[in-house]
Parts: C-alpha cells; sequence; structure tokens
C-alpha cells in the first residue's frame, strides 16, 4: 500500500513536470499547445542520445536537454502561433497548426532514430536500489522527484519574482495594456514557449531514464494525463498542476492496486469530468477562458 | 479505372462522414471532441442488436444498423450535453474527451463488448454505398447553410450574447448541434463496422477525434463541402507520395504534417477558401415585396409596454443599479444619461435579459425579468451594444438576415423538400434585411465582412441589424460613439424617424446635443439611481443634473470622441 503511494507519486511528478509547461503557456497566451507531447517525445530521445555520445553525467545531461527544449519552443511559437495572431479563427487554427508541427515533428525524430525505441545504456545511470521505511525506491525515482521539485519551485520563484516572471503576469492579465505599458510581448512569448517546452523535453528525458527506453508514442501516452492534469488542477495554475499531478499519479496506483491496470485511466478521466461538471474552472481555476 | 482505388475512395467517404460529425458542433462555435465515444457507442449496439444476416432476405444489416447508430449516438449525446454543455472552449474541449475516453476503457473491460479483442462483422458496406451516405449528410448540410436554423447556428458560433439579444436560443442552439454530431458519429461507427469488419475499443481513440478534428478545420467548417475536402485531401496525400515513388516511412508523415500546416497558416478557413471566394455578390430584392406590409402591426401610441419596481443590481459590495422604478410607454423616445459608472448599460442589460437583477420586479413586453435574452428578442424588444458586437465572420447582409430571426419562421425542414413556402419565407427575409440596409445607408456594402466597415458604419450595421427584428422597443446603447457630429445629426433623425413609425426607442448616449434633439423624455441616472426624470429641457436644467453630470460636459465630450 505504502509502496503504491510512493509509486504515485513518483509517476505523478513526471505527469507535473509535463503539465506545468502546457499550463503555463495556456495561462499566459491562452494557447493551448498541442505540440507540446512531440516536445516531450523529442526530449527523451535527446536525452538518450546525448548521453550515448558523450558520456556526461546525469546533471549536466538535463541541462543539455532544457536547452534543445527552449530553442524548440521558440520554434513553435515561431512556426505554429505567431502567423495565426489576429486572425478570427486563431483558437481553431492554433489547436490544429500545433497537431500538424507535432506530426512533423515525430515524422523527423523517425527520420533520424528510426521506428524501434531507443535505450539508455544499461550502465549510464547505475540504478541503486533503496529501501526508506519499508517503501523501496530507486535512485532514479529519487532523482525524478527531486529535480521535478527543483525545477517547479524554481518556475514558481522564477514567475513570482523576476522581471521575466512580472511580464509574463502582465501579459497574462492583458496583453494590450502589457506592450502599451512597454512589456516586449514577443520576448515575453518566446520566453514562455522556451521555459514551457525546457520542462516538457525535461520532463520526456526523465520519463525515459525511468522507462529505460523511449518510444516515438511516449508522448500521445501521456498527452490525455496532461489535460487531466492541468483542468483539475485550473487552467493555468502553476500550483494547481503540481498538486493535481500527484493526485493523480496517486489516484492511478490505487486504481491499479485495488482494481486493475486496464482501469488505470479510467479514474483520470471519471475525476476530470466529475470537476469539470460541478466547478467547470477545475479545482483551483480562476483564469476567464475567451470562448474559441 | 477505379479499379484497384475502392479502398482508398471508401476511406475517403468514411472521413468525411466523420469530419461532419465535427462540422456539425464547429459550425456552432462548439469545440466538441466526444465523437469517438458516440461512434462507439453506436458501432457496438448496433453490431450486438442487428441480425447478422441479411433481414427479410434482402434488407443488409447496416440499413437497420445506421439508424440505430445515429440513434444511440443522438440520445448519447443528449445525455451527455446536459451536463457539458454548461462548459465552453477547452473546457468543454477536455471535457468530452474525456466521456469519449470513458467509453473506451468501459468497453475495453466489458464482457459483453468482448474486451480489447473486439467484435467481428460481416462487411456489407461498398464504396458507392458510402458515398450515398456522404452525399445525404452534404446536401443536409447545403441545405442547412442559408435557411434560419443555418444562420441561428452560426450566429451562436460568432457571438452567444449577440445571438440571444437577436432572438437566438443559444442553448437550444448548441444541443442540437452537439445531437446531431452524435448522430453523425454514430453513423460513422456503424459504417466503419460493415466496412471494414471489425471492432475494437483501440479504433475509437484519441488519435480518431483528433483525425476528424484536423480534417474538419482542414477542409473548412464555413461551408458545406469542407469535410469532403478535406478528408479527399487527408486520404490521397499519402497515396500521392506512393504514387510519386516516395519511400513510405517518415517521409510520408513530413509531408502530411507540412501540407497541414501549410493550408491552416495561408489558408485561412481550409481549403474550402479556393472555393468560396467565387461567391456572387449579394443582389437587391426585386421591388415585387412589400415585406413590412406583412408584419405584425407596433401597440398604439401611449399603451404601456415595459413597467419595473425597485430594478437593483449589485456585483459584491458594488451597487451598480438601486431602487430604479421605470416605465416605457409605446411611441417615446426615452433618452438615459448619466456620469460613466452611473450604471446605464446594466440597467439596459437587464432590461433586455443579459443580467438577472438583484432585486426588484416588472415585465417587459410581458416577459418577466431575468428571463434568458431570446425571450425579451421573440416578444419584440432588440438592441445593440456599447462596444459592437457583429458576427465578424458573416457578410454585412448574413448579418442583418440574423435579425429577422423572430419575423421569420424555421425554413430548413422545408428547404430540405424544395417547398415554395420555404423559398417565399428566405425572400421575405431577405427584402425585410435589405429594406433596413436601405434604411441605414449601407446596402451597397452588403457582401462584405464587417470588418471592412468604418466604426460609424459598424454601429450602423448593428442598428440595422437590431431593426430587423421589426422591434416594439428598440434599445441603443450609445449609438453615437465615435461618430463625427455630421453623423451623428444623421442619427439623431433616424431615430426620429423610427419614433413616427411607432417604434419605441431607449437609448444611452454622452452626447447631450443629440439627446436633447432627439428624445421626448429624459432619464438622469447617477451612482445607480434616477437622479431626475421628465420632459428633456427641463430635467436638462435641473440644478442636480447639472452638478452630477452637465457640469462635467466638457469631460464627457472629450471623453466620447476618444472611445
Amino acid at each position: 500500500m505504502l509502496q503504491q503511494l510512493a509509486n504515485g507519486v513518483f509517476a505523478g511528478s513526471i505527469y507535473a513536470l509535463f503539465a506545468i509547461g502546457f499550463t503555463l503557456v495556456f495561462g499566459v497566451l491562452r494557447h493551448l499547445n498541442l505540440a507540446h507531447p512531440a516536445v516531450f517525445t523529442a526530449g527523451a530521445f535527446i536525452g538518450i542520445e546525448v548521453a550515448a555520445r558523450t558520456a556526461i553525467p546525469v546533471w549536466i545531461l538535463f541541462p543539455v536537454v532544457a536547452l534543445f527544449g527552449a530553442i524548440a519552443g521558440v520554434l513553435v511559437e515561431r512556426i505554429a502561433f505567431r502567423p495565426l495572431r489576429g486572425r478570427d479563427d486563431e483558437h481553431f487554427a492554433g489547436l490544429i497548426s500545433s497537431i500538424a508541427l507535432g506530426g512533423v515533428v515525430i515524422a523527423l525524430l523517425q527520420a533520424r532514430y528510426g521506428t524501434e525505441p531507443q535505450s539508455f545504456d544499461m550502465d549510464y545511470f547505475p540504478n541503486r536500489l533503496f529501501e526508506i521505511a519499508g517503501v523501496r525506491v530507486t535512485l532514479t525515482q529519487l532523482v525524478t522527484l527531486g529535480l521535478a521539485l527543483v525545477l517547479m519551485l524554481g518556475l514558481a520563484w522564477l514567475v513570482s519574482a523576476t522581471p521575466l516572471g512580472r511580464s509574463m503576469r502582465a501579459v497574462a492579465e492583458n496583453p494590450t495594456a502589457a506592450k502599451v505599458l512597454g512589456v516586449n510581448v514577443g520576448r515575453v512569448t518566446a520566453g514562455t514557449y522556451a521555459l514551457s517546452s525546457a520542462l516538457g523535453t525535461v520532463a520526456g528525458a526523465l520519463l525515459a531514464l525511468n522507462l529505460g527506453q523511449a518510444g516515438r508514442d511516449l508522448g500521445a501516452s501521456i498527452e490525455l494525463v496532461g489535460f487531466a492534469v492541468i483542468i483539475l488542477g485550473g487552467l493555468g495554475s502553476l500550483w494547481g498542476a503540481m498538486a493535481a499531478g500527484v493526485v493523480l499519479g496517486i489516484a492511478e496506483a490505487l486504481t491499479i492496486h485495488l482494481f486493475d491496470s486496464t482501469w488505470k485511466s479510467m479514474v483520470a478521466f471519471a475525476l476530470l469530468f466529475a470537476v469539470l461538471v460541478v466547478r467547470p474552472r477545475g479545482l483551483f481555476g480562476h483564469v476567464k477562458v475567451r470562448e474559441v | 479505372m477505379l479499379a484497384g482505388y475502392d479502398t482508398l475512395i471508401t476511406t475517403i467517404a468514411l472521413g468525411a462522414i466523420l469530419a461532419y460529425s465535427f462540422h456539425v458542433v464547429l459550425m456552432a462555435g462548439q469545440l466538441s471532441l466526444g465523437q469517438a465515444g458516440f461512434a462507439s457507442l453506436g458501432a457496438y449496439v448496433s453490431t450486438l442488436v442487428v441480425p447478422t444476416e441479411p433481414i427479410a432476405g434482402s434488407i443488409s444489416p447496416v440499413i437497420v444498423g445506421l439508424p440505430v447508430g445515429a440513434a444511440v449516438g443522438a440520445a448519447a449525446a443528449f445525455v451527455v450535453g446536459i451536463p457539458v454543455l454548461r462548459l465552453r472552449g477547452v473546457f468543454l474541449a477536455i471535457a468530452t474527451i474525456a466521456f469519449g475516453e470513458m467509453v473506451r476503457v468501459v468497453i475495453n473491460n466489458a464482457e459483453w463488448t468482448n474486451g480489447a479483442l473486439g467484435l467481428r462483422v460481416e462487411k456489407w458496406v461498398t464504396f458507392d454505398f458510402a458515398w450515398i451516405i456522404v452525399a445525404v449528410l452534404a446536401y443536409l448540410f447545403w441545405r442547412l447553410g442559408p435557411s434560419r436554423s443555418g444562420r441561428a447556428f452560426a450566429a451562436v458560433r460568432e457571438d452567444e450574447l449577440a445571438a440571444g439579444s437577436m432572438g437566438v436560443d443559444v442553448v437550444r442552439t448548441r444541443m442540437s448541434s452537439f445531437i446531431a454530431s452524435g448522430a453523425i458519429a454514430g453513423v460513422y461507427g456503424v459504417m466503419f463496422a460493415y466496412f471494414f469488419g471489425r471492432i475494437t475499443p483501440a479504433t475509437f481513440d484519441f488519435a480518431l477525434t483528433v483525425n476528424g478534428l484536423v480534417t474538419a478545420v482542414l477542409g473548412g467548417y464555413l461551408v458545406f463541402f469542407g469535410p469532403i475536402l478535406g478528408a479527399g485531401f487527408l486520404t490521397s496525400v499519402p497515396e500521392i507520395q506512393t504514387a510519386l515513388g516516395l519511400e513510405a516511412g517518415w517521409i510520408h508523415p513530413l509531408v502530411t504534417g507540412v501540407l497541414l500546416l501549410a493550408v491552416v497558416l495561408f489558408l485561412p478557413g481550409g481549403l474550402s477558401t479556393l472555393f468560396s471566394r467565387l461567391r456572387p455578390a449579394p443582389v437587391r430584392p426585386g421591388p415585387d415585396y412589400a415585406p413590412l406590409d406583412a408584419l405584425d402591426p407596433l401597440p398604439d401610441r401611449g399603451t404601456p409596454i415595459a413597467a419595473v419596481r425597485g430594478l437593483a443590481k449589485s456585483y459584491g459590495a458594488v451597487h451598480a443599479v438601486r431602487g430604479v422604478d421605470l416605465e416605457i410607454r409605446s411611441g417615446e423616445v426615452l433618452g438615459v444619461i448619466g456620469p460613466n459608472g452611473a450604471g446605464k448599460t446594466t440597467l439596459v442589460n437587464m432590461l433586455s435579459g443579459l443580467e438577472p437583477p438583484t432585486a426588484g420586479d416588472g415585465e417587459i413586453l410581458g416577459v418577466p425579468l431575468g428571463s434568458r435574452p431570446h425571450r425579451f428578442a421573440q416578444a419584440g424588444v432588440s438592441r445593440t451594444f456599447q462596444h459592437s458586437k457583429l458576427f465578424e465572420r458573416l457578410t454585412v447582409l448574413d448579418n442583418v438576415l440574423v435579425g429577422t430571426h423572430v419575423v421569420s419562421r424555421p425554413t430548413y425542414l422545408r428547404r430540405l423538400l424544395w417547398l415554395p413556402s420555404a423559398r417565399r419565407d428566405e425572400r421575405r427575409a431577405l427584402a425585410l434585411a435589405w429594406a433596413q440596409l436601405e434604411r441605414v445607408g449601407l446596402a451597397d456594402r452588403a457582401g462584405i465582412r464587417p470588418g471592412a466597415l468604418s466604426y460609424g458604419d459598424r454601429r450602423r450595421l448593428e442598428i440595422a441589424r437590431a431593426l430587423a427584428a421589426h422591434p416594439t422597443l428598440l434599445i441603443l446603447d450609445e449609438p453615437a460613439a465615435g461618430m463625427n457630429h455630421v453623423e451623428a445629426a444623421e442619427l439623431a433623425s433616424l431615430i426620429r424617424g423610427l419614433a413616427d413609425d411607432g417604434v419605441t426607442v431607449l437609448f444611452i448616449e454622452h452626447n447631450v446635443k443629440m439627446v436633447l434633439e432627439a428624445c421626448t423624455r429624459l432619464v438622469v441616472l447617477d451612482f445607480g439611481e434616477v437622479i431626475a426624470e421628465g420632459e428633456p429641457r427641463e430635467v436638462a436644467a435641473d440644478p442636480r443634473v447639472v452638478e452630477a453630470y452637465l457640469g462635467t460636459e466638457a469631460d464627457e465630450r472629450e471623453e466620447s470622441e476618444h472611445v
């Protein structure tokens, strides 16, 4: 039981890390970036390749992956969202253009890595086993949890206490007013995407490190859970997404424990559906969403 | 020539059917993505219920299965729609995705569905049969477009508040689109089952949803043949690549993705944009019709049409309006003035159903306060908005045609049967709309979109749209804001002309000169309360009014120029 809870927390921290990238872009720019899962997958593949080629230690690997992610994020915004600005169908079109771009990214991954899943070297990150209060945890799990915590707290600090964070909050509140007051909206937009995608790629590489390998459907497999997390947490709410990620991870672990793994995804969606019906803006949400 | 392409051509048809189930919700502006669930339920129920052998010797199971699938899909959509249709935008999208996934997990785990292995049926769908279904759907949507219901869908998509104020029942319109989507998705499920001969829970997964949405948006959801274009494009691109000798693997998805991206970025409105640019400009209807004669007469001059007592609205501790008593009699032109924040817009919002009052009661044309906006519109209240709320992706003429909603009859079902009476009703609506465009002087712009109009023309268009409803009470919220003094003088004479025709006008305005010229009675609001009321010149001379409002006239004028 306690073991299941612990597993839930580890899974949940990856969900949360994946989802805060999603929710950050939505909260600041009102874009639902459906290329995010593809960027997440790319993070996993890039992590595996860089590790295999350079054998750099794991604490350098993640910053390198994040750098790739940041560049990818800026490109996603330039290609899939910026050209649509001001169009009547901006919101629908953004969904489709980001789906299309996601497809392109996956095709490029296939071009480079083929159709077979890629794996980390067995001895790249020796996976030691610990036992803490009767619960068995691996070193990878501990690294995952620690890194997720550091990144989430770092993001929260960045948004609340730095000039970039202040500009982001201003743009989230009212882009036109922010622009008039001298905020460089283009740069804030690029920065938001860079951050979001950096988090997404790191989450992808972390999941791959946990699983030992990554396939092209890695992002697709977590996408729907990501939706559930951002809605439960309240779209645009960072703390909400973190909490909801962990809650969902635990709920899934308990479902597997009590029923069967085939019912796992039912929990996320039943919870999501119920929350939306009772509280249409999510558990912690207060963002007023523009209608499509 | 078609030999060997049977499967490809049928796949295009199936893709188009799936896309139509998205098309119908996108048309009404609803990002509803539960189609995989509806399709799955339709397919499983019809597969399990309908006998596998031809019925009565010759009727193939798919003929019986289609209505079953459609009914199951529609019923499921209705049941799901009750809780989720309160949601909008991404929230609606994600709630409906959640529904689809729940259906998939349940079917995956249930015994009667044979779990993950799925069900096998005979293959009955041929490519000509599939295309007959597509043709039927295309026909249904072709006839829907320029009908009263089709315009209601478009109006809800563009602006729900404005649609409601024009008499469109927004909740019902959204629900209709949702149910239609469920029915078409059910049809898709049945067609899929009897074409591929096998259904599994994995068939109806999130990828199917994405596929249908992409097809519908790619083809274009503003014209009826969009889904066919989208399906043709997405299905044939890989085939064409193979025919050109490109090897499969990563190049196919890459090319498809890049083309899709290019269409979305460079063709707003999808592939159908390539065709709809050819649409002819609207022409003035013939003079053989005198539409205004056929309308109900307005109430006699002096009849009370509205009476409210103790009307109040608070937002938390802020009292926007308090204790307002108001009576309106037919034929008068009632001006409402007051400093910014005095509660003028809140007052007219309550009188037109946009906001329920916190306290107070009364009736406008027999409709109790607190009813939904379309009830007021149907009773004869029509309005414009302070910040114009036009249907941006409809032409100027179509904007005004939406205005005729409450004075015309539903034409869709009769249009399906080509009944002459439907044509007559549509021509009457067109004549009504055109008459209002001429009245405000916009007839020569009928074919363009409102985005291309000047600010003053946009305000005039909104007035024409409101007038097309043949209102008993016309509410104008700062109609002259942003107009120069020549335009404002024209507007004042238009308002007086309306009063001569028997229309009762209530208007909010900052331009005091215009108010004094146009209105027969004046109400002054300050801090949510009526501080003066009566004959305009007398009220304007009232010292309290001078202090509250006219004392700052210079500032106000400056402000109204900046709005």
